[in-house]
């Protein structure tokens, strides 16, 4: 009997035994040539090129006047060196509402959005994974589909229902869409599955633990990595969304700063308003994307993307 | 799609929970004697009170997931079921709302501007879902076998581009890229070459397949890249022990073994790519080519918001959707039979 009291699962032993995966094993026993090496960095390095030359060319143009942008060589600094003088303009331009307030309005949706969905995602996948509740396997077919529903399909007619139920131009209305979020569900499902030990469950429950505290006191900490994952990638993928606030937001006080950008993009197309509009959008541009670029430096370590795909190792 | 219960789960049956409680509180109480065995109908007895006990609990289970399914019936299932609603209205000037059965959809079925943009949409996604997870799969393999020197610096770098909305990364290709003043086209202009007009109709939808390339390419690179650091080790080294060549290693144990993560990447990929909008829809001030209908979803987008025609746009965006996920669909079911786990 005791010798099924403790039950090792079958992955921690495999890696107490392996420790390390095929990732570790030295590169010289493949026996590559160093030529093979060699082309590979300089993939590596053509690719790096691709990446960055839009960032650079961004960099370089938000210190230009908006005569310069265009006029002068775009990889390289032109002279009068205006950086300063562009992102005050960017901060203190109200023509077509204020830059700080779309900075501000991005920042609470993507907070809330991506609280939401870790939040949500974080119970149900729990529930999916540790509960044998009736309507179980329909409910969780009901996300597997919802993974596959693009949302085109149901943006227009999100914003009709809105404007029957005058929520259309709401912040509700812009962030609580992004707290559904069918990945986060099944990637929260499979690791609680393979993180959140039934034996310490049911332990807690015979010392008269309530539901509610082991979820918070012993099923959340064990998935922190899964959490901080989730949370990271409805944080970005809520502050990058364009085509949903697009739909059912038209009110510029609550713009998101991707619609924001979208129309001083239009404007610097249109003849006249182009001169005074291409420095500060192309500097307004380089400012939206600076937080999330922080934050991957701080949350770096983390990052877990390959939980996406089911992996719990990564 | 069975996929919820982790590879790792050993599922524990219902009937051993009340043994095991009892297990707990021995182990617990070590110094204590161990109790007689109890009769028969008593251990029944027990065992049914366990299910009960078990029953009750498991429907708090309802409650987890319960917050989740309100908002997703509120903002998903509830607008979903009212796009195909009013699919099957049509709203006139004079006459006001009728209900016009599948006149919305054979309109849409039958109009060639949906077509069009249908068959260019098809196009970008054939073109650019390939390319990109090739190029994905090459650098993750090289990363994660450690082929290149510093593959720390370039992931990372590499990863870059999905800290950039697509509004931004299309608006710095764009000014790179536009007519006259661009700097690629200066760089042509003032090696004496023509304009290459990168926004003309041959090179348009090229153009947004680099830009989809430059956005969504590091991303695919790190969900690979993880997956196949899970590979195990020993597979690979029992592979280098019997001479295995490297290419070897790759195409016939490594890409395998990843294979599901393949087949997510290309769906999330195609998904995507079928619903391509914000880059023609930026592009079109400065790239006159992107016409009302350049996607389905920019054709929907004018329908809606500029005709006003929402009950037409909503039959295209059932559309759109059915094709959407019936092509994902059989995709992940053709996988599914040739052995591929997901």
């Amino acid at each position: 009997m005791s010798s099924a009291t403790v039950r090792v699962r079958p992955s921690q032993a495999y890696r107490r035994r392996n420790v390390g995966v095929s990732s570790d094993i030295p590169l010289h026993l493949y026996g590559l040539r160093r030529r093979t090496i060699n082309l590979a960095t300089l993939a590596c390095g053509l690719f790096t090129l691709f990446t960055l030359v839009p960032i650079w060319w961004i960099f370089v143009s938000s210190t230009k006047t908006a005569t310069n942008v265009n006029a002068t060589f775009g990889f390289w600094f032109a002279h009068p060196f205006v950086l300063w003088s562009n992102l005050k303009e960017v901060v203190s331009n109200r023509e077509d509402g204020s830059y700080l307030q779309w900075l501000g309005n991005t920042a609470i949706y993507a907070a809330i959005g991506g609280v939401g969905a870790t939040v949500l995602s974080a119970m149900a996948g729990y529930g999916f994974a540790r509960f044998n509740f009736r309507g179980k396997n329909i409910l969780f077919i009901a996300v597997m589909i919802a993974l596959l529903i693009p949302i085109v399909a149901f943006a227009v007619p999100l914003y009709l229902v809105y404007a029957k139920v005058h929520l259309d131009s709401t912040m509700p209305a812009i962030f609580i869409p992004f707290m559904i979020s069918p990945v986060s569900v099944y990637l929260m499902r499979v690791y609680a599955g393979g993180s959140v030990p039934r034996e310490l469950i049911d332990a807690a429950r015979v010392d008269g633990a309530g539901e509610a505290r082991i979820f918070v006191r012993i099923a959340v900490p064990l998935m922190v990595p899964a959490l901080a994952t989730v949370f990271m990638l409805n944080v970005v993928s809520s502050w990058n969304n364009f085509f949903l606030p697009f739909i059912v937001n038209n009110s510029p006080k609550l713009y998101t700063l991707t619609q924001g950008l979208q129309v001083w993009f239009w404007h610097t197309n249109i003849a006249g308003t182009a001169e005074n509009f291409t420095a500060i959008t192309v500097a307004a541009s380089m400012i939206s994307i600076t937080p999330l670029l922080l934050m991957f430096i701080v949350l770096q370590r983390y990052w877990r993307g390959g939980l996406l795909l089911g992996g719990l190792t990564g | 799609m069975s996929a919820g219960a982790g590879p790792n789960e050993v599922t524990v049956h219902p009937l051993c929970v009340g043994a095991k409680v009892t297990q707990v509180s021995v182990s617990e109480a070590q110094d204590h004697k161990v109790e007689p065995p109890p009769s028969v109908a008593a251990a029944e007895a027990a065992r049914r009170r366990q299910l009960a006990f078990q029953r009750r609990r498991d429907r708090r289970g309802l409650l987890f997931v319960l917050p989740f399914f309100v908002i997703f019936l509120m903002f998903l299932v509830v607008p979903l079921a009212y796009s195909v609603y009013t699919s099957f209205f049509t709203t006139r000037m004079i006459g006001g709302t009728v209900f016009s059965g599948f006149s919305n959809y054979t309109q849409a079925l039958s109009d060639g501007a949906f077509w069009t943009g249908m068959g260019r949409t098809f196009l970008f996604a054939a073109i650019q879902v390939p390319v990109m997870v090739v190029i994905a799969t090459f650098f993750a393999t090289i990363f994660d076998m450690g082929v290149a020197r510093f593959g720390g610096a370039f992931r990372a770098v590499f990863f870059l581009p999905f800290a950039v909305p697509g509004v931004v990364a299309t608006a710095m290709w764009g000014s790179m890229l536009q007519t006259r003043v661009g700097v690629f086209v200066r760089i042509f202009l003032d090696l004496g070459l023509p304009d290459p007009n990168f926004f003309g109709p041959g090179h348009l939808l090229g153009v947004i397949v680099v830009i989809a390339i430059w956005e969504w390419t590091g991303f695919t690179i790190i969900l690979l890249y993880t997956a196949l650091k899970s590979v195990p080790r020993d597979v690979v080294e029992s592979a280098i022990v019997d001479g295995a060549a490297f290419s070897r290693i790759v195409t016939r144990i490594k890409l395998p073994i990843i294979r599901p993560a393949i087949v997510l990447v290309v769906i999330i990929n195609v998904i995507g790519a079928l619903q391509l909008f914000t880059e023609p829809y930026l592009l079109s001030p400065m790239a006159p080519n992107v016409s009302s209908n350049y996607t389905p979803t920019v054709y929907m987008y004018n329908e809606a918001f500029s005709a006003y025609a929402y009950d037409f746009a909503a039959a295209i965006a059932v559309v759109l959707a059915f094709i959407i996920i019936i092509i994902s669909a059989a995709f992940l079911l053709s996988q599914r039979r040739k052995g591929a786990l997901v």
